[in-house]
């Protein structure tokens, strides 16, 4: 006994470290345990009041910079707005004259990104708002530019969400001009590839991508960004499909949360399928 | 005890740059390690068994204020303090603090860091390991050196004296 204890003393370096990389490997395969959950919270909590004083001090020279933006926007929009008015009067038209059903309407939480961790082991922004505002884990985030996130931690009055270019991050796509259905995540550098998309498919350079109706998070037809690359790779039978993001992360300012996406109905009748199958 | 009340407090004040300034001087996604910077600077002042304890602690508290996966900065950040605390020499601490020294430790260290890091990180996922620990690592590393001039200038003003 008193040896190991000499031994413990004259290695203690090696023995702390021993013990706190075991410990952190308990706490990697720890990540969905309740109790951690709710520390994660209590921290994001207090991370999130400090960044929202932070945020409150403005930075003139991008203040400026987004003034000229939204001016010209605004303009640009309101051209839209008086085409899209047209459109929807079109489209109601038709659409008594098929008797299609209305889509449901998303409800929107509007929040302030407070914190961002952008770079590229760890892209998250940390958000004003939380459960208080109805937004919970899993519910998608987006901004004018198209789609942004998803939420992964919430506290009472902030969250935390992580951004597409994460390695954790996979979701439904279509090419909008050919259909054509692929998985999205991320390719390890600051792009987006589409996988599972044959060669035979019609897939170009310049084309959007956009969500498809099989996320069970994302709504359909939001945009996700532009085809940049596409690469016929000998060894297999996929095409190699790179994708630009149509969100500037390194901007963003304001997001919105969609708190009424999930099809509790759908999700229900597919899980219930998946296991009478096993 | 003062001493920790006042790493504590400092280590929070990291985290905070770390998750606002670093994205504001991000390049294409590589941001500096700020944090990594701090606990190299623990190790050359305080020594080994310090960088590791507070190395493992500033991990957990930023994988847990940032969304990441719990476990895995404490783990990479309590393996580059515990490197880093190879480095400290109690009659040279000035002298590592205020030349090239500290700048081949943090690259070193930082090295080690993202090595750690992205072998757990890309476990399971079919993004090229290799390359990312090669590129974005690396040139991360190389960030966080160039930006840990910052301490080396001010330790050698501190330090002038000395030599």
């Amino acid at each position: 006994m008193q040896r190991i204890l000499t031994l413990l003393i004259e290695f203690k370096e090696y023995f702390i470290l021993t013990l706190l990389v075991l410990f952190s490997i308990i706490l990697l395969t720890l990540n969905d345990n309740p109790q951690l959950k709710a520390i994660r919270s209590y921290t994001v909590a207090t991370i999130g009041i400090i960044q929202n004083t932070l945020a409150m001090v403005p930075n003139i020279f991008e203040l400026q910079r987004e003034n000229e933006v939204l001016r010209k926007l605004n303009v640009t929009l309101l051209d839209e707005v008086s085409r899209l008015r047209e459109a929807k009067l079109e489209n109601t038209r038709l659409r008594e004259l098929l008797g299609l059903k209305e889509k449901i309407k998303y409800k929107f939480v509007a929040a302030d990104v407070i914190g961002k961790t952008l770079h590229l082991q760890r892209n998250t922004i940390t958000l004003n708002v939380g459960r208080n505002n109805g937004v919970n884990v899993d519910m998608p985030v987006v901004s004018e530019q198209g789609i942004a996130g998803r939420i992964v931690a919430v506290s009472s009055n902030y969250s935390i969400a992580q951004l597409l270019l994460n390695k954790d991050f996979r979701t439904s796509v279509k090419i909008q001009r050919s259909r054509v259905d692929g998985i999205l995540g991320w390719d390890g550098s600051d792009r987006l590839m589409i996988k599972n998309v044959s060669k035979k498919q019609d897939v170009k350079v310049g084309d959007a991508a956009i969500t498809s109706e099989y996320s069970k998070i994302f709504p359909p037809d939001i945009k996700v960004g532009v085809v940049i690359s596409v690469d016929e790779n000998p060894v297999t039978l996929f095409k190699d499909i790179l994708i630009e993001p149509s969100v500037d992360f390194t901007r963003l300012e304001q997001v919105f949360v969609i708190t009424s996406t999930v099809d509790t109905q759908r999700v229900n009748l597919e899980s219930k399928f998946m296991e009478r199958k096993k | 005890m003062s001493r920790y009340i006042k790493f504590i407090f400092i280590s929070i004040i990291f985290i905070v740059l770390q998750t606002t300034v670093a994205n504001i001087i991000s390049i294409r996604g590589i941001s500096p390690d700020f944090l990594l910077i701090w606990i190299v600077l623990i190790a050359i002042r305080y020594g080994q068994i310090e960088s590791t304890l507070f190395g493992f602690a500033i991990g957990l508290l930023y994988d847990l204020a940032t969304g990441g996966v719990i476990g895995l900065s404490s783990l990479s950040k309590s393996v580059s303090g515990f490197m880093a605390g190879y480095f400290f020499n109690e009659n040279k601490t000035e002298i590592t603090l205020s030349t090239y020294r500290f700048l081949l430790i943090v690259l070193l260290t930082s090295l080690i860091h993202n090595l750690f890091y992205y072998l757990i990180y890309l476990q399971g996922s079919e993004i090229n390991t290799f390359r990312s620990i090669v590129m974005i690592g690396g040139i991360t590393a190389l960030y966080t050196t160039t930006i840990s001039l910052l301490p080396v200038f001010i330790f050698m003003r501190k330090y002038s004296f000395i030599r």
